[in-house]
């Protein structure tokens, strides 16, 4: 079977968008029977009339030598094909929920809007015709059941190298991983540190959004004066550090604003065995993230703070949590095996 | 700068179009640029082609990248105030195959004005180029004929050409490639039949049928050549390759008028081996000079095995011819600095 992956591609940028198709397509080139290709189609979203041409791209596209499609991302999902499954990622949301939010450049002028409304046009034509839709996400899946009226099932991103957490040792410090930005609010993990009594440590480890975040959180741990207890490590890791500082914590901690999925460092934290720290409003996190398999904290420091102590001060009920998460991960069957299966399905 | 390589594919099929991209890719990364690759879908079947086109033609990537380097049809109606053609070939049924047996549709008002249509656009899109190359001669004079505009050949160089090394001059002429009818391995083998010396043939390659694979194995047997013909009916890898071409005699390299001089004839060049072709092989006689870097035969059994005794016959003249055989790369600016160099002028 012919396998072609289609996504779109802003040039010269990546993410992990990027690289989930191409450990895609790695994975169907595996799988017994089966030949995998990605297409990537250029994309350019900006000035909003540009959209129109970009639909109209895709959709002026030909495919021979093809036996299946799998779409992940508008607008190089419209490409026809008559046996086509999506695996949507997201859908361009400033023509629904970040419309709905108020902020989408889709809602300055009638243009916008006409735009808008081509683009949920031609998005329903599309799904019309698929054989199946999958989504990333719960988030993503219901966004598409309110805006477009589709039903689609979950299909998770697994881990592309989950073989690597392994789970270790439960040490003394706390792992947060992932982006380091405003929104992930390291900030407030620093702070609640500072609430507790001496002995946890915490390691903050991914690449900084910008230099002016890493600085305020430089200045924080100073001003608190927590250099002993706090490691910041910024930059892009080695996946094999990342997989070491998370199989080795004690527990970890994750705390994005309202995340579309689970995100790839809980799932990280979960494969390891360790429980995990989030805020009310994280969004798709609260999936799997309870007091069963972690923490769940208002979004302040005294109440992280706590919800810390809960969750650490008795290392045995922090390897229980641990293994609660590990295994509710398990029975999720977050596998490229499975996912591989019920793409081609 | 930021470069974007663009050129259309048929998904699933790999060959000589994408390696040309791709050896490029791999030059300007080495040279300090940023370089993104995009291959798109396209299928020339005549009634898919026009829309097709114009779905290309809407893609713009002026805000991307800096420059734009595009391949094959109709990679170059992109927008970009700074596009760069390596012109492989038109959409040949459309162009000089038109009035041949190869044209694959009817001569009829629909057709004609598919194709009138497509050499009109193609003409427009092409002289929005800031420079124009070609892969040979051959193809320059196509654009100057059909579309009336002017070309520079840029002859593409192998890869990593320091692979090919010269030990000495032995029996045997060598000639690796596919296996296929326009390739005539069937001619040189006729002409085995003629030889007065003790001049041996070493065909090698996959056989672009296996029936036709059958077919010269069969041939060599009913002529009473297997003693002085080696027939491998296989993929020979590219360390084989050099293995077996530093110790040849010669390469011969004879296909029905091609476009361009042949990978094959490069490499026996960069092994300095004197190049036997034929006098309609088309861009191989743009490499090879009668007597000086090779020697160009009538499309003849006859005529082949003299010049096959010929090269046996005088060793010293082959060296003469196999060391003008590699200068002539260096006359030509066959190299991938000169490449790189006029791509990115």
């Amino acid at each position: 079977m012919k396998v072609l992956v289609v996504n779109n591609a802003a040039p010269f940028q990546r993410g992990g968008a990027e690289e989930l198709a191409d450990h895609l397509v790695r994975r169907l080139n595996a799988t017994p029977g089966v030949q995998s290709e990605l297409v990537r189609i250029p994309f350019t979203w900006e000035p909003a009339e540009r959209l129109i041409e970009e639909m109209l791209i895709s959709k002026g596209m030909r495919l021979y030598n093809v036996d299946r499609v799998i779409g992940l991302k508008f607008p190089a999902y419209l490409v026809p094909h008559h046996d086509k499954v999506l695996w949507l990622l997201h859908q361009f949301r400033q023509a629904y929920d970040l419309s709905e939010a108020g902020q989408s450049h889709l809602d300055f002028d009638d243009t916008g809007r006409a735009v808008k409304a081509a683009i949920r046009e031609a998005d329903n034509a599309c799904f019309a015709q698929c054989r199946k839709i999958y989504c990333n996400s719960p988030v993503t899946q219901n966004r598409l059941a309110k805006f477009n009226g589709v039903p689609s099932e979950v299909l998770y991103p697994p881990l592309n190298d989950g073989e690597l957490f392994t789970g270790g040792d439960y040490g003394d410090y706390i792992f947060a991983g992932g982006r380091v930005a405003a929104g992930k609010r390291q900030h407030l993990l620093i702070e609640a540190l500072a609430l507790l009594p001496n002995g946890l440590r915490l390691v903050i480890a991914g690449p900084p959004e910008n230099q002016a975040y890493a600085d305020r959180l430089t200045k924080l741990v100073e001003d608190l004066d927590l250099k002993d207890r706090v490691s910041l490590r910024f930059g892009f890791h080695p996946r094999a550090d990342i997989a070491r500082w998370a199989n080795d914590a004690l527990a970890c901690a994750y705390l994005p604003f309202d995340e579309d999925s689970v995100g790839y460092v809980t799932m990280e934290a979960f494969a390891a065995g360790k429980a995990v720290l989030t805020v009310t409003d994280s969004g798709g996190l609260l999936e799997i993230v309870s007091e069963a398999t972690g923490a769940i904290a208002e979004p302040t420091p005294q109440a992280l703070a706590q919800a810390l102590d809960r969750m650490t001060s008795d290392k045995v009920r922090a390897k229980s949590l641990g293994s609660a998460a590990r295994d509710l991960w398990r029975d999720k069957n977050v596998t490229w095996e499975e996912t591989v299966r019920r793409l081609l399905d | 700068m930021r470069i974007v390589l663009l050129s259309s594919i048929v998904p699933f099929i790999n060959g000589g179009a994408r390696f040309i991209v791709e050896w490029l890719e791999e030059k300007l990364v080495e040279a300090g640029h940023e370089v993104e690759r995009f291959y798109l879908p396209f299928t020339d079947d005549p009634n898919e082609i026009l829309h097709q086109i114009a779905a290309w033609r809407l893609m713009d990537l002026t805000q991307w990248c800096d420059r734009v380097i595009c391949f094959r049809p109709p990679a170059y109606v992109v927008d970009h105030p700074n596009k760069v053609l390596w012109f492989i070939h038109h959409i040949r049924t459309f162009y000089d195959l038109w009035d041949t047996p190869y044209r694959g549709m009817p001569d009829d008002a629909h057709h004609l004005a598919i194709r009138d249509n497509l050499r009109a656009l193609d003409t427009q899109a092409i002289s929005e180029a800031r420079a124009v190359f070609t892969n040979s001669q051959v193809v320059a004079d196509r654009l100057k004929t059909f579309n009336g505009l002017d070309a520079t050949p840029l002859y593409p160089p192998i890869y990593q050409p320091e692979r090919f090394t010269h030990t000495g001059y032995g029996d045997e002429i060598v000639a690796i490639s596919r296996l296929e009818p326009h390739k005539r391995q069937a001619l040189m083998i006729e002409a085995m039949q003629h030889v007065k010396t003790g001049v041996k043939l070493r065909l090698a390659g996959t056989a672009s049928s296996a029936e036709y694979g059958r077919q010269l194995v069969q041939m060599t047997k009913d002529l009473g050549v297997q003693d002085r013909v080696i027939l491998e009916d296989r993929w020979i890898t590219e360390d084989e390759k050099a293995q077996i071409l530093k110790e040849a005699l010669a390469v011969a390299y004879l296909p029905k008028d091609e476009d361009s001089y042949g990978y094959p004839s490069l490499e026996g060049a960069h092994a300095r081996k004197p190049i036997i072709t034929t006098t309609d092989s088309g861009g191989v006689l743009e490499l090879v000079e009668h007597g000086r870097n090779g020697l160009i035969s009538e499309p003849d059994p006859r005529a082949l095995a003299q010049q096959f005794d010929r090269l046996h016959a005088d060793k010293q003249g082959v060296a003469t011819m196999g060391t003008a055989s590699l200068n002539r790369l260096a006359e030509m600016k066959i190299d991938w600095s000169t490449v790189v160099d006029r791509l990115t002028a």
